[in-house]
């Protein structure tokens, strides 16, 4: 029992390459064999869905990019599950991005997704792109977006675009959509734009992002919250198109799995080691 | 001093105060100074940051490469990094496409095909686009030089008229164009979109490893961490709906009794506590044929929920407005001059 004991205790000071590799092979397997995890909607990615859903067909949404290839796995899959909600109901996109590598996210999504509902370039959606300036950029779409905006990501002037005539500040958007993954983001939208304005809007961000957002749903400002990949998977779930954050959930589960059974394993051996300590300097 | 420290002053104060009044005075060029002009003032102060940014950047990385500071060559690294994403963003834009129009009705075929094996688009896509002679179509790629672009569209003569533009600058930068993209969108997706992810990816073998290290039973407030943390972790994703509360419930009693153990002299009746309450548990289970989401409350999803809207919102409201209270009193020391950190005094 003692020799059982002092081998726990010796693991609790295992090489941390050993850990990496548990977790690594955590992540690995399920991505290699998937596993179907059945996912069920919490109320903030249910709220979202009902948001989006109430919007009557033809509504103005200006969705918002800002994360970058970092947070992509979390973000992405929410921005195809929120496009894909939106062109399947018939409604208008205004794409921005108030980080510099949004635009390519943006760029990316709304290619797969022209592909997916045959849509047409400025009737269906516009790519307006990256504005440096943060809250500026946020406040400036508030007050005139065409003094923000002079052209698209692709060089057109922005009174050639059909899908922007009578756009000229946020008060124009039926809703807007921020797809945040830090500084400048949903906050700065609601501080900014959509509360002053009361445009309706809702987000999804990264999970440690969460707390800072979650005051601003609480108290109604913001129509529910999707929040990091599980998030993504649940709005997957309610859209009815499994996508990327549905398949990556079971890596994400085991991954956390394997990260609690360490944390408990490390307290067992942490008291195991204590009262080694305690007995032998009693024995003393 | 005058320049570098009155006039800087009265234009915060100046600036400050307009900004502030803009909340409060009903006046249309006020409001219009502090919704329009102002925003446009931050753009243009910024683009002049970036700038000196950039040149600090630069000095600051060859000075370390000419005093071979330590880990010197990773800043030749990132100087040549740096006049690369100048050079593809402002003086080389590769991003070429071509476009194509009149092809002979007999040959249009042969052109689609060819065009299709560039292009990788499928043949009867292109020929719906290019059978009309009038129609201009242009190819979905870009050639990242007019070199490459001029090879193919010399092969594309022999079936109609080609011309060869460059995408225009600004739009060069995320342009796409079926799989392919411009230089600078090659950079971003193979270069700082790898790089980048690799970095965050690599946050989670270290939360792992510092969990395992530092997450510690200690005192009252580690285990109430400890304990919130590992519910949120298992109750944030799916697998989480699969851990019965039952079991949860009877974990907590087990917890509570340890919790009472050292108030407690006589150890049978921590036992019978800790006995009885699990075996309610494990009745509650039983008798709901083992149903993994009852006793509601002790279900993961529910707790971690609570956690989410009660404590956790508590906790970042109480933040928020500290973070709140705390921009008024230094906005109002800037206003009124007491606040000159930002002139670089002490």
């Amino acid at each position: 029992m003692k020799q059982f004991l002092n081998i726990i205790i010796k693991l609790g000071s295992i090489d941390r390459r050993y850990i990496f590799i548990l977790v690594g092979l955590s992540v690995l397997i399920p991505l290699i064999r998937p596993i179907n995890i059945p996912i069920r909607a919490t109320n903030q990615s249910q709220d979202v869905f009902d948001a989006l859903d109430a919007l009557t067909p033809n509504s103005k949404v200006l969705v918002s990019f800002e994360y970058g290839p970092s947070t992509k796995p979390e973000i992405h899959p929410m921005s195809m599950g929120v496009l894909r909600k939106l062109f399947s109901d018939g409604h208008k996109v205004y794409a921005t991005a108030l980080w510099p590598d949004g635009i390519f996210m943006s760029v990316e999504a709304l290619d797969q997704t022209e592909e997916e509902y045959s849509l047409e370039y400025g009737v269906d959606y516009v790519n307006l792109g990256f504005k440096p300036g943060n809250e500026a950029v946020v406040k400036g779409v508030a007050a005139d977006i065409r003094t923000m905006y002079t052209s698209d990501t692709r060089g057109n002037h922005i009174d050639n675009i059909p899908m922007m005539d009578g756009i000229n500040n946020v008060a124009d958007f039926d809703f807007v959509f921020s797809l945040s993954a830090g500084y400048p983001g949903t906050k700065e939208w609601v501080q900014y734009a959509c509360d002053p304005h009361d445009i309706p809007m809702s987000t999804g961000c990264t999970s440690i992002q969460v707390t800072e957002v979650l005051p601003y749903v609480e108290a109604g400002q913001v129509k529910g919250i999707l929040a990091g990949m599980p998030g993504a998977a649940e709005f997957e779930k309610l859209v009815n198109i499994p996508g990327e954050a549905t398949g990556m959930m079971a890596a994400q589960s085991f991954a956390h799995l394997v990260i609690v059974a360490f944390i408990i394993f490390g307290n067992i051996t942490y008291f195991l080691k204590r009262r080694s300590d305690k007995k032998s300097l009693g024995e003393k | 001093m005058l320049m570098k420290r009155q006039i800087p002053l009265l234009i915060v104060i100046v600036v400050g105060l307009i900004t502030l009044f803009g909340h409060f005075v009903a006046n249309e060029e006020i409001q219009n100074f502090v919704d329009n002009d102002s925003t446009q003032w931050y753009d243009i102060i910024a683009s002049f940051a970036i700038f000196l940014g950039g040149l600090n950047l630069l000095k600051l990385q060859l000075l370390k490469i000419y005093k071979k500071q330590k880990n010197w060559p990773y800043s030749i690294l990132a100087v040549v990094g740096f006049f690369f994403a100048i050079t593809v963003g402002f003086f080389y834009r590769g991003a070429n496409t071509i476009s194509v129009t009149g092809i002979n009705a007999e040959k249009v075929e042969q052109a689609a095909e060819m065009i299709a094996g560039e292009t990788g688009e499928s043949t009867s896509t292109i020929l719906s686009s290019i059978s009309d002679p009038s129609s201009d179509y242009e190819l979905q790629k870009i050639y990242k030089t007019q070199g490459g672009a001029e090879d193919f569209s010399q092969k594309l003569e022999a079936y109609g008229e080609t011309q060869i533009e460059p995408i225009e600058w600004g739009a060069h930068l995320s342009a796409t164009r079926g799989d392919t993209g411009s230089l600078f969108n090659w950079m971003f997706v193979y270069i700082f979109t790898p790089l980048s992810a690799t970095m965050f990816a690599l946050l989670a073998f270290f939360v792992a490893s510092a969990s395992y290290r530092a997450f510690r039973i200690r005192n009252f407030e580690a285990t109430l961490l400890l304990v919130a943390g590992i519910i949120l972790m298992l109750g944030r994703v799916p697998i989480g709906e699969y851990i019965p509360a039952w079991l949860i419930g009877t974990f907590f009693v087990m917890g509570i009794g340890a919790l009472l153990a050292p108030f407690i002299k006589n150890r049978k009746i921590t036992l019978a506590i800790v006995a009885i309450g699990s075996l309610i548990f494990l009745a509650i289970g039983f008798t709901n044929g083992w149903d993994p989401a009852i006793p509601g409350f002790f279900h993961l999803p529910v707790m971690q929920e609570w956690i989410f809207q009660v404590p956790t919102t508590a906790g970042a409201r109480a933040i928020m407005i500290g973070i709140g209270l705390g921009i008024v009193g230094t906005s109002f020391r800037i206003i009124i001059g007491i606040e000159r950190s930002f002139l670089g005094e002490q």
